[in-house]
C-alpha cells in the first residue's frame, strides 16, 4: 500500500516521456509508451487494492509533501485510499487501459492527424493522472488539482483535430462552461476552509457536525455547482454534445467513463457535509432527475450516434446524481461503474463504425450494418442491454437499485421520473441500434476489416468491456456490498414496483423495434408542424444553447468589442488633448514681430500695476 | 556586497557599450549575459550563505548626512526573490532579443543593463530618497529601450510611458519629501531611512498619513498598473522590442506590487487599513476589465499586455486581504507572473519578427510550421488562466483565499476572473497555433537550442512553484512578518 503513489506516477512517466520526445518516438514505441503505462498502472492499482483489501484497514493515507503552508493553510499532497477511491481508482486504471489499448489501433495512421499519435497519448496518459490525484487526493486542493487537470486536458482531446476550427470552439466552450462550475467550487473551497480551518477532506468532514445549517447548505450547493459543470448537468450541461467532436476514444474516457463521473464523485466524497442538508440533498435530487428527463427527450432527436451516446450520457449521470440526492450513496457508485464499463463499450463499438464508414455519424446514413460489422454490432448490443437495463446484465443491477430506493425514500416522483426515463432510454436506443443495423444500407463500409477483427487491440478491448458489462453488475453485488455497504435494500425483485421498473424499457424496445425496426412510416407524423417543431426542440438540446448564447455570449462580446480601444483611456486622451489646445494657443502668439511683444508686454505691465494699485 | 552588484550592472552597462566598437556586435549580447549570469549566481550565493537577522545582506554609510540621507541597502526575503528574478529575467531579455537588433547593439545592452540595475536599487533601498534615485534610474533607459527600437508607432508610446511614469512618480516625491518634514515636524529628526520612518510615521496626524499613503499608492498602482491608471501599458509593452515588453511585464510591473508590499502599506497600516477595500475593488476591477479587454484584443501582444494587468489584480487583491495567504498570493503572483508573461512575450516577439505581423488574424494553424513554438505557447498560456500544478495558481488561489476571509463580495466577482482568464487565454491559443493553417504563411522557422532553453528553463521554474512553493514562501515569510502589518 505504500506504493500507491506508482499508480498515478506510472501515467505521469508515460505524459513526460511523450510530452519531452516531442513526436520523435517511432508509432509503435508510442503505444508502447501510452498503453504500457496504463497497463502497468491497473497492474499496479490491482496489486495496491488486493492489499488494501486483505489489511482490512478502512483507510490509508500516504503523505508525499507538504504543498504549501501559508498561516493555518496547510494542504498536503496526500494520497487517500478508502473503498470509494478504491473502486473509482478501479474503474479509472482498468476501463482506462482498455480504451488507452482500443486507441492504439483507432488512432493508428489516423488520416485526420497522422502526425498526433504521440500528442494524442500524451494528452490521454495526462488525463488519466489527473483523475487518479482528483480520486486519491486527501485534500481538497489536491482533488482540485486533478479537477483543473482533466478539465484542460479534455480540452486538449476535443480540441485535438484542431485544424477545424469548429472543433476548437467546442473545445472552448467545454472548458469555459465547466469553468463557471469550477468558479462555484472554488469559492465552496474558500467558505469551507474559512468554516473549518482545513481543506482536508476528512479532517473538514470531521467538523460539519457543529457547522450551522444555512453555512452547511451553501457549501454544499457550490461544491454542486462545481459537479454539474464537470458531470453535464443542468444547467451547465451543454458542452457535453458538443465535446463529441473529440477522438471517439476521448468520448468514451474522458466524456463516459470517468471526468464526467467527477462530479458524482465529489459529492459521494462529501457525503458527510451533505448529510447535515437535507435541502442540498433535495437540490442535487433534483437536478438529477429534470437532467435525467430533458437529456432523455434529446437523446431520442439526435442523428448524430455519438451526441445520442452524449445525450444518453447525461442522463445516467442524472440517475446517479438523483440516486445521491435520495440517499442511495452505493447505488450511484455503483451505476458509476456498470455505467463506464457498457458505455465505454458503446463508444468504443461506435468509434469501430464510425472508422469502417470514414468518420460517418449519421445514424441515418448508416443501416444494415449488422452482417459486415459482426464484431462492433455484438459488442453495441451487449452495451444497449446494459443501457436500457436488460434484466441480468451490469445496468439492470445499479440502475434497479437506484430506482427501487427512490421509490422506498423518496417516493414516487423520483421513481415515477426515473422510470419514464429509463423508457425513453430504451426507446432511443433501439432507435439508434435498429437505424444503425438493421433496414437498408445507406452507406457501404469502405474498409470493415479494421472494424472487426484486423487490429487485435481493438477487439481484445471490446471484448473485455462486453464481459465486464455482462457479468459487472454480479461484481457489483459481490464486491461492492462489502466495500461501499449494501448498495439496496430491494426487498423483492418479484413486487409490483420492481416489476413495473423491470419492465418499462422491455415494453420500449418492442415499441422501438414497431417505430424504428422499417416497417412503421413515420413521415405522417412528421406532418403536423408541432412535432416537428417539438422534435428540433429535443434535437436542440430544449434550446440551452440559444438562451445562453443570447444572455452571456452575446452581450459580453458585443460589450467587449465596442470597448476594445479602452474607454478608460479616452480620459487621457482628452487631458493630453487640452494640452495640446493650450500648446497651440500659446504658440500662436509667438509671431516674431517685435511690435506685437511690446504691445502685449505694455498692457500685461498696465494690468499688473492696477492690481499692484488695487484699482482691479 | 549589494552596491558591488550594482556597480557590476552599471559597469558592464558601459562596457557592453563600449565592447561593441571593439569587438563587433555579439560582444555586448555576452557581456550583459556575463554580467547577469554573475549577478545571478551572486542572488544564489547569497541565499547559500543564509541570512543574519533575516537580512542576507547588508549595507549602509552616509551619503547626505545634512538631511539625514543615508546610502542603506538590505536584501531580505522578499528582496532577494525579486533580484534573484531580475538576474534571471535579464538572461531571458538578453536571448529573447539577440538576434532583434539591427542598430545601436552595445547601447541597446547598455540600457537593459542600467534599467536592472535601478531594478536592484528599488528592491533594496532602504532609504526613501536613495528609493526615489533608483525609482528615477530604471525610468529614462526604459524609455530609450521603447523610444528607439521600438516598432511602428515608438514614439507615442514611449511619451505616454514617460508621462505616466513621470508624473506618478513625482507624486510620490511630493510623498516623501511630505513625510520626512512632517515626521520632521512631530518629533525634530530629519530622517529618510526606512525604518526610522517606520517608527516616526504614526506621530504624524491621521488625516495627512492618509494622504500619503495615497501618494504613494498612486505611484505605485500607476507602475502596477491598475485600472484607472493602466492605460499606458498596452501601448508600451505593445510597441516594445521583446527585451523592453520581458523587462516590463517580468521586472518594471512588479516594482509597484514591491512598493505597495514594503512602503504604502507599512509606512501607514492604519490608513491602508482603511483603504484595504478599495485595494481590494480596485483589484478586482483590474482583474475582470483587464480580462475583457484582453479578450476583446486582436493584436498577440496587446492581449498578453492586458492579460498582465489582470493578472496584478490578484496582487492587490492579496495585499490588501491584509491576512498571511493574501499577502503570500501576492508575492507568489509577482514571481509567477514573471516567468509566465516574460515568455508569452517572447514568444509574441518571435512571432512578430518572423511574421513581421502581431495580428493573429495573420496566423492560425501555426502548430503545424513551428510544433516546439505551439506546445510552449500552450504550456504557458496553460499556466497563465491557473492551472494547478503551475505557479500562476498558487499565488492566485491564495490570494482569493485570502481575499474570501476579508470581503465575501469581492472575492467572488474576483473568482469570476478564472473564467475570464480562461476566455482569453484559449482565444490567444486557438487563434495563433490552433485552427486552419493561414495561407500566407508557407514556413515558419521553430525555436532553436538557444530558446528552448530558456523557455525550458521558466517552465520548469513554474512547474516547482507549482507543486514545492514553500522555499519562496519561507523566503517572503519572513519580510511579511517584518512588516508588521498582519495580525
Amino acid at each position: 500500500m505504500d506504493y500507491l503513489w506508482i499508480v498515478p506516477a506510472l501515467p505521469l512517466a508515460g505524459f513526460v516521456v511523450l510530452f519531452v520526445t516531442q513526436g520523435r518516438l517511432p508509432d509503435k514505441a508510442v503505444a508502447c509508451v501510452g498503453a504500457g503505462s496504463m497497463g502497468l498502472a491497473a497492474l499496479a492499482a490491482l496489486f495496491v487494492g488486493g492489499a488494501f483489501v486483505r489489511s482490512g484497514a478502512s483507510e490509508h493515507v500516504a503523505t508525499l509533501w507538504t504543498w504549501m503552508a501559508v498561516g493555518g493553510f496547510e494542504p498536503a499532497l496526500a494520497l487517500y485510499l478508502d473503498s470509494l477511491s478504491l473502486v473509482m481508482m478501479g474503474v479509472i486504471t482498468g476501463v482506462g487501459f482498455l480504451i488507452h489499448l482500443y486507441a492504439t489501433g483507432y488512432m493508428w495512421k489516423d488520416h485526420e492527424e497522422p502526425e498526433g499519435y504521440s500528442r494524442f497519448f500524451a494528452y490521454m496518459n495526462l488525463f488519466v493522472f489527473a483523475m487518479l490525484m482528483l480520486v486519491l487526493g486527501d485534500d481538497l486542493l489536491v482533488l482540485f488539482l486533478g479537477w483543473e487537470g482533466v478539465g484542460l486536458c479534455s480540452y486538449l482531446l476535443i480540441g485535438f483535430y484542431h485544424k477545424d476550427p469548429a472543433n476548437g470552439y467546442a473545445a472552448r466552450k467545454a472548458f469555459v462552461v465547466t469553468r463557471v462550475g469550477d468558479t462555484a467550487l472554488a469559492l465552496g473551497l474558500f467558505l469551507l476552509f474559512w468554516e473549518v480551518g482545513t481543506l482536508q477532506i476528512q479532517g473538514a468532514l470531521s467538523q460539519v457536525a457543529s457547522m450551522d445549517q444555512g453555512t452547511a447548505t451553501l457549501i454544499c450547493l457550490l461544491l454542486l455547482g462545481g459537479a454539474v459543470g464537470k458531470s453535464a448537468q443542468l444547467p451547465l450541461h451543454t458542452w457535453l454534445p458538443d465535446a463529441m467532436a473529440g477522438p471517439t476514444p476521448v468520448s468514451a474516457l474522458i466524456h463516459a467513463a470517468t471526468m464526467v463521473t467527477a462530479g458524482v464523485y465529489l459529492i459521494a466524497r462529501m457525503q458527510g457535509l451533505y448529510l447535515v442538508s437535507d435541502d442540498a440533498r433535495h437540490v442535487v435530487a433534483v437536478v438529477g432527475l429534470l437532467t435525467l428527463l430533458t437529456a432523455s427527450f434529446s437523446a431520442l432527436a439526435q442523428t448524430d450516434i455519438k451526441r445520442i451516446l452524449a445525450y444518453s450520457t447525461m442522463s445516467q449521470i442524472g440517475y446517479m446524481f438523483m440516486a445521491l440526492g435520495v440517499g442511495a450513496w452505493s447505488a450511484a457508485i455503483f451505476h458509476l461503474m456498470t455505467h463506464a464499463f457498457f458505455k465505454a463499450l458503446l463508444f468504443l463499438a461506435a468509434g469501430s463504425v464510425i472508422l469502417a464508414l470514414r468518420h460517418e455519424q449519421d445514424i441515418f446514413m448508416m443501416g444494415g450494418l449488422r452482417k459486415k460489422l459482426p464484431v462492433p454490432f455484438w459488442s453495441m448490443i451487449i452495451g444497449s442491454l446494459g443501457l436500457v437495463a436488460f434484466p441480468l446484465t451490469a445496468g439492470f443491477f445499479s440502475k434497479d437499485a437506484i430506482l427501487l430506493t427512490a421509490w422506498n425514500e423518496a417516493g414516487w416522483l423520483y421513481w415515477g421520473g426515473g422510470v419514464l426515463a429509463a423508457g425513453l432510454t430504451a426507446l432511443y436506443t433501439a432507435r439508434m441500434m435498429f437505424l444503425t443495423f438493421w433496414g437498408k444500407v445507406n452507406t457501404e463500409p469502405h474498409d470493415y476489416s479494421h472494424a472487426n477483427f484486423a487490429r487485435p487491440n481493438m477487439w481484445l478491448a471490446l471484448l473485455a468491456l462486453c464481459a465486464l458489462s455482462i457479468g459487472g453488475g454480479w461484481f457489483g453485488i459481490g464486491v461492492l456490498d462489502d466495500l461501499l455497504g449494501p448498495v439496496a435494500e430491494v426487498d423483492s425483485h418479484f413486487s409490483p414496483v420492481a416489476l413495473i421498473t423491470m419492465g418499462v424499457p422491455l415494453l420500449m424496445i418492442g415499441v422501438g423495434w414497431v417505430l424504428f425496426g422499417g416497417r412503421a412510416n413515420l413521415t405522417n407524423l412528421f406532418g403536423f408542424a408541432f412535432v416537428r417543431n417539438l422534435r428540433r426542440f429535443f434535437s436542440s438540446g430544449w434550446g440551452f444553447d440559444w438562451l445562453y448564447n443570447w444572455i452571456f455570449a452575446r452581450p459580453f462580446v458585443w460589450l467587449v468589442k465596442i470597448n476594445k480601444s479602452d474607454i478608460v483611456d479616452w480620459l487621457y486622451r482628452i487631458i493630453a488633448g487640452c494640452a495640446r489646445v493650450f500648446h497651440y494657443l500659446s504658440a500662436l502668439t509667438q509671431t516674431g514681430r517685435l511690435r506685437w511683444y511690446a504691445a502685449n508686454m505694455a498692457i500685461g505691465l498696465i494690468v499688473l500695476l492696477l492690481f499692484a494699485a488695487d484699482w482691479l | 556586497m549589494i552596491l558591488v552588484a550594482i556597480l557590476l550592472l552599471l559597469i558592464a552597462g558601459v562596457a557592453a557599450w563600449a565592447s561593441e566598437r571593439i569587438a563587433g556586435a555579439n560582444a555586448p549580447r555576452w557581456v550583459s549575459l556575463f554580467a547577469f549570469a554573475a549577478g545571478l549566481a551572486w542572488a544564489f550565493f547569497e541565499y547559500w550563505h543564509g541570512a543574519v537577522d533575516g537580512l542576507y545582506a547588508r549595507q549602509a554609510f552616509a551619503w547626505i548626512p545634512r538631511f539625514g540621507i543615508n546610502v542603506a541597502l538590505e536584501l531580505d526575503g522578499l528582496s532577494l526573490l525579486l533580484v534573484a528574478l531580475t538576474m534571471f529575467l535579464g538572461i531571458v531579455a538578453v536571448v529573447s532579443s539577440w538576434d532583434e537588433t539591427e542598430n545601436g547593439h552595445g547601447f541597446f545592452q547598455f540600457n537593459i543593463l542600467w534599467v536592472m540595475a535601478g531594478v536592484v536599487g528599488v528592491f533594496t533601498a532602504m532609504d526613501l530618497f536613495l528609493f526615489f534615485f533608483f525609482w528615477e534610474v530604471m525610468l529614462i533607459p526604459m524609455y530609450f529601450l521603447i523610444a528607439i527600437w521600438g516598432h511602428e508607432n515608438k514614439g507615442y508610446a514611449s511619451m505616454k510611458f514617460f508621462l505616466f511614469t513621470q508624473i506618478s512618480g513625482l507624486l510620490m516625491l511630493l510623498a516623501i519629501l511630505a513625510l520626512v518634514f512632517f515626521a520632521h515636524g512631530a518629533t525634530g529628526e530629519l530622517t529618510f531611512g526606512y525604518a526610522a520612518l517606520k517608527n516616526l510615521a504614526p506621530n504624524i496626524s491621521a488625516d495627512i498619513r492618509m494622504w500619503l499613503m495615497l501618494g504613494f499608492f498612486v505611484a505605485f498602482a500607476t507602475k502596477l498598473p491598475s485600472v484607472p491608471l493602466h492605460t499606458w501599458l498596452p501601448d508600451a509593452h505593445t510597441q516594445a522590442p521583446t527585451a523592453g515588453s520581458v523587462i516590463l511585464a517580468g521586472i518594471l510591473l512588479k516594482t509597484g506590487a514591491y512598493g505597495i508590499i514594503r512602503f504604502a502599506v507599512p509606512l501607514f497600516p492604519e490608513a491602508s487599513r482603511e483603504f484595504a477595500w478599495w485595494g481590494m475593488l480596485l483589484g478586482t476591477a483590474s482583474i475582470l476589465y483587464g480580462g475583457a479587454l484582453a479578450f476583446s484584443q486582436s493584436d498577440f501582444k496587446r492581449l498578453v499586455a492586458y492579460s498582465s494587468i489582470a493578472h496584478m489584480g490578484f496582487i492587490l487583491l492579496g495585499v490588501y486581504a491584509f491576512n498571511e495567504q493574501g499577502m503570500q498570493g501576492a508575492v507568489m503572483t509577482m514571481i509567477a507572473h514573471g516567468f509566465s508573461t516574460a515568455a508569452l512575450f517572447m514568444m509574441a516577439g518571435a512571432l512578430q519578427q518572423r511574421l513581421h505581423s502581431r495580428e493573429m488574424s495573420d496566423m492560425g494553424g501555426l502548430w503545424k510550421h513551428a510544433p516546439r513554438m505551439g506546445a510552449m505557447t500552450m504550456c504557458f498560456v496553460v499556466a497563465s488562466v491557473g492551472m494547478p500544478g503551475l505557479g500562476n495558481f498558487v499565488g492566485e488561489f491564495l490570494a482569493l483565499l485570502g481575499a474570501f476571509e476579508s470581503s465575501v463580495w469581492l472575492a467572488v466577482a474576483a473568482t469570476a476572473g478564472i473564467v475570464v482568464a480562461a476566455l482569453y487565454g484559449l482565444y490567444l491559443l486557438q487563434r495563433s497555433f490552433q485552427g486552419e493553417p493561414n495561407p500566407n504563411v508557407r514556413a515558419l522557422r521553430d525555436f532553436g537550442a538557444r530558446e528552448m532553453s530558456v523557455m525550458i528553463l521558466m517552465l520548469l521554474g513554474l512547474v516547482w512553484l507549482g507543486v514545492y512553493p514553500q522555499p519562496v514562501l519561507d523566503l517572503s515569510a519572513t519580510t511579511i512578518a517584518g512588516l508588521g502589518v498582519l495580525p
